[in-house]
């Protein structure tokens, strides 16, 4: 076998921080090569390496024979390489089609740009992955993972001859998740050499002729299509096998309610929703991204300013008016997306896991360091958070680490009710059991969550009940034992897909 | 560090003009611009209204928002101390005439910040649009309002329990009241920013809006508390300057907003928000005094001072560029 790519002992540092240490590898051509380790572990940065975003700060990468160093991505892209990026890069005002085509605009008379050709051409690359948008909203219109689709799009589009996709899954839903794999395939038998890097090991199993591991930054080695098991890439992963978490809280009872919605409407986002979440229990919300269930969150935290119907909290009538109202009755929400709602990227870790509970820092106004340093290094504990220091911007982290920052910060708030949008989104096998686990524990302690995931698996893990979304509307509810995947499934897709 | 680069700027200034003062002294003469008269009449005392400001105008900066109006408040604090000191007869004891003077100043401040604070927030307009508005409607009420275009009236004269007695007050020689309280200010400011919740908070509002929203701040009111310091501290300019000259004019402050921009911007704030400290906000004051100074110790024709003022900024923010282009590299796209 011909190795098309070679990563030759690539070092990367930042500042005082080493990223990668000496990694080489070597990937066949037509390949599809999972990538996979820790949080922080170096996986986008070697992405990043191949991509032309980081020069690397020692070694090279030999492609089709002829070593490189690329120093800027459009070096990389004239050899051949594109990237879809783990934390998505666009113009939020700009419209698809303009981000689509960025960089070569379709021209009339080599000046004005070329409206129509621009607007078909974004619709062919967008088709191509099975993608219907409308090509002239602008970006920031976008659910997270319509960007996500467009980033595919485009990176396809520039017609490489190797993708680096970057968690591509990790903001996508069932249908489009299908479709990235039929894509992927496609891809394969164009030739097209693939690097795979995700936390979600069906994935790769499913996509994937070889996996390699790395860990703090070096290579540890790499696992034929026959040796992929969970049990043998977690241990090369993290030296240690991790046992899927078995939550503890369904031993407890159920206690009195805590949230009780009745008709809760938004017009256009979602309708006539009712329900029940108990001291002590997790209420999984499955559905379909657009269903309406972070509509339905950020509502009950008092961001839609037209929603109607009734919610009670512990009793005690809601009105849904203010964060902060909501914030008093005792609810807390981990939003979904985290660059935009989540982290204040430039502040410190420590800054941004205190700024839900500033109130209990606060002595006679003054900031109390130590307490605040305490919960921030208790929670960089709990949840192994990879950072520098507890003073480290948030921007310098990885993805699944600036995750576990924003958790934190409503975890070290508590409350009555926790919502959680997608809680675990990019963080790694054992972190997400450690996430999982704080979770259970608080619901054991007798604090309602209410779990919204596009993971079935976790959904269906952890979740007492499962109440499953489509369309704005809640079209059934599941108990634990009858919460299959093809049960919740059926609910998400509609009667089309039962039959 | 910003503050560190900041302080070696501003003794590179400092070493350069020393060395040129003590060549430029005529012999047994002291060094021109390394002598206390100078360095406390000629750079700190005239320093101390920008630096005060550019205290209050970083805290603005950093939650990403701007104030021009500062001049304007300023000139009208400036003239309602005036119109207010003028009533007592120039020998009334302290006891009177200085609460009168801070409370009027300072209540002419914050009211104007509040005004401000109060439209950018309750009409969700952008802070330039809105100050640029007040920045004139301000100086024009300080072009209405008063009698004469200077006060005191003539023949009338400020108390000097207020005056030479207080904020010209001489100790060994030196006037050093502006100074003092342009201290006070950054300290203030540091603690205000560094030590204190409200300070974080500033921060977070700066550093991501919607995030900070999402953890519960009461964005609004930070904001507007915001505006409401800046205010106050372009009062407490006008106070300073109305004592150390006696009098205050419809001109007062007029193009100030500018040079304190500038100021707190060499001084590191950004104005994509998120970042700035109170003391470079001082530094930044510092080094843009000393350029001025520099001008006039080193005899360049007064007509040069913009333009050199001008590349001073231009050169600070084309540094502040560089590092958030040296960190996006190193980070990617991550910010
Ligand atoms: N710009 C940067 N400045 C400082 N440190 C950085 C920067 N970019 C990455 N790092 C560090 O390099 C290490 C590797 O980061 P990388 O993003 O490659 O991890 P990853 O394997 O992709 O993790 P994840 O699964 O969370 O996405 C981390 O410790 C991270 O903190
Ligand atoms: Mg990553």
């Amino acid at each position: 076998m011909t190795d098309f790519i070679q990563f030759r002992s690539i070092t990367k540092t930042f500042g005082g921080v080493t990223a990668l240490r000496g990694v080489s590898l070597s990937i066949g051509r037509g390949e599809c090569h999972g990538l996979m380790g820790e949080n922080g572990a170096g996986k986008s940065t070697l992405g990043k390496v191949l991509a032309g975003i980081h020069k690397p700060s020692e070694g090279d990468v030999v492609i089709d024979g002829t070593p490189h160093i690329f120093s800027s991505p459009r070096e990389a892209l004239s050899a051949g390489v594109a990237m879809v990026h783990q934390e998505l890069a666009f113009c939020p005002d700009l419209s698809v089609a303009e981000n689509l085509c960025m960089g070569h605009y379709p021209r009339r008379f080599g000046l004005l740009i070329d409206r129509e050709a621009m607007a078909d051409r974004a619709r062919t690359l967008l088709n191509a992955i099975g993608v219907n948008l409308d090509v002239w909203q602008p970006m920031r219109d976008l659910s997270t993972a319509q960007e996500q689709l467009v980033q595919i799009a485009a990176a396809v589009g520039t017609n490489p001859r190797i993708i680096v996709f970057d968690e591509p899954t990790s903001s996508l839903a069932e249908p489009d998740v299908h479709n990235l794999f039929r894509l992927i395939d496609d891809l394969r038998q164009r030739g097209i050499t693939t690097i795979y890097v995700s936390h979600r090991m069906p994935e790769l199993f499913r996509l994937c002729d070889k996996i390699s591991v790395l860990r703090d930054g070096q290579y540890v080695g790499t696992l034929g299509k026959d040796e992929m098991t969970h049990d043998a890439v977690v241990r090369l992963m993290i030296g240690r096998s991790v046992e899927e978490y078995f939550p503890h809280h369904l031993a407890g009872s159920p206690g009195d309610t805590v949230l009780r919605v009745r008709n809760l409407t938004s017009p256009g986002l979602f309708r006539d929703i009712s329900f029940d979440i108990r001291a002590g229990e997790i209420i999984g919300f499955a559905g379909l991204v657009g269903a309406g269930r972070s509509e339905v969150a950020k509502a009950l935290f008092g961001l839609d300013p037209r929603v109607t119907g009734t919610v009670e909290v512990n009793g005690q009538p809601l009105q849904l008016q203010s964060i902060q109202a909501s914030m008093r009755a005792g609810i807390g929400l981990v939003p979904e997306d985290r660059k935009r709602q989540g982290a204040v990227l430039g502040m410190p870790c420590r800054a941004n896991i205190s700024m839900a509970v500033l109130d209990r820092v606060n002595r006679a106004g003054f900031l109390n360091d130590a307490k605040e340093k305490q919960i921030a290094a208790n929670f960089f504990d709990q949840l192994h958070v990879k950072a520098s220091s507890l003073e480290a911007p948030v921007n310098s982290l990885s993805g699944g680490n600036q995750q576990k920052i924003v958790l934190a910060k409503w975890l070290a708030r508590g409350g009555r009710l926790l919502i959680v949008d997608e809680p675990t989104r990019g963080v790694d096998v054992g972190a997400k059991a450690a996430i999982h686990a704080l979770i259970d524990g608080l619901a054991w302690k007798g604090i309602a969550v209410m779990l919204i995931s596009s993971e079935l698996p976790e959904v269906i893990n952890l979740s007492t009940r499962v109440i499953v979304m489509r369309d704005g509307h809640i079209a059934g509810e599941l108990a634990r034992a009858q919460a299959t995947q093809e049960a919740i499934l059926r609910l998400m897709a509609g009667v089309e897909m039962a039959s | 560090m910003q503050e560190f680069g900041l302080t070696l700027v501003v003794l590179a200034l400092g070493i350069i003009m020393s060395v040129y003062g003590y060549y430029d002294a005529a012999a047994g003469r002291p060094n021109t611009f390394l002598n206390f008269d100078n360095l406390i009449d000629g750079i700190a005392t005239p320093m101390s209204y920008y630096a005060i400001m550019a205290v209050g105008l970083t805290i603005v900066i950093i939650t990403g928002g701007i104030d021009i109006s500062a001049g304007s408040i300023m000139a009208l604090s400036a003239l309602g101390t005036a119109a207010a000191l003028q009533l007592f007869p120039s020998t009334a004891p302290a006891w009177q005439v200085l609460p009168v003077a801070v409370v009027v100043a300072l209540g002419i401040g914050l009211l104007c910040g509040t005004i401000n604070g109060g439209l950018i927030v309750g009409l969700n307009l952008h802070p330039f649009i809105v100050t640029l508005g007040t920045m004139s409607i301000f100086r024009g009420l300080a072009n209405v309002l008063p009698p004469e275009k200077t006060l005191p009236s003539a023949g009338k004269r400020l108390p000097a329990a207020f005056t030479t007695e207080f904020m010209r007050v001489e100790v060994w020689g030196i006037q050093p009241m502006p100074l003092i309280i342009m201290l006070l200010c950054v300290a203030l400011g540091w603690v205000y920013l560094r030590m204190m919740v409200v300070g974080r908070e500033t921060y977070a509002v700066g550093g991501n809006e919607e995030a900070a929203r999402f953890s519960g701040l009461p964005v609004a009111w930070i904001k507007l508390r915001t505006y409401a310091i800046a205010g106050l501290a372009a009062g407490l300019a006008g106070l300073v300057s109305v004592g150390r000259f006696g009098t205050a004019s419809t001109s007062t402050g007029t193009g100030y907003e500018l040079t304190v921009i500038a100021a707190a911007v060499v001084g590191g704030a950004s104005l994509l928000g998120g970042r700035g400290t109170a003391l470079g906000a001082l530094l930044g004051t510092l080094v843009i005094a000393l350029i001025e100074n520099g001008i006039i110790v080193m005899r360049f024709a007064q007509e040069y001072r913009l333009i050199i003022i001008g590349m001073a900024i231009i050169v600070a923010v084309s540094f502040d560029r560089l590092s958030v282009y040296l960190s996006a590299r190193r980070g990617n796209q991550r910010a």
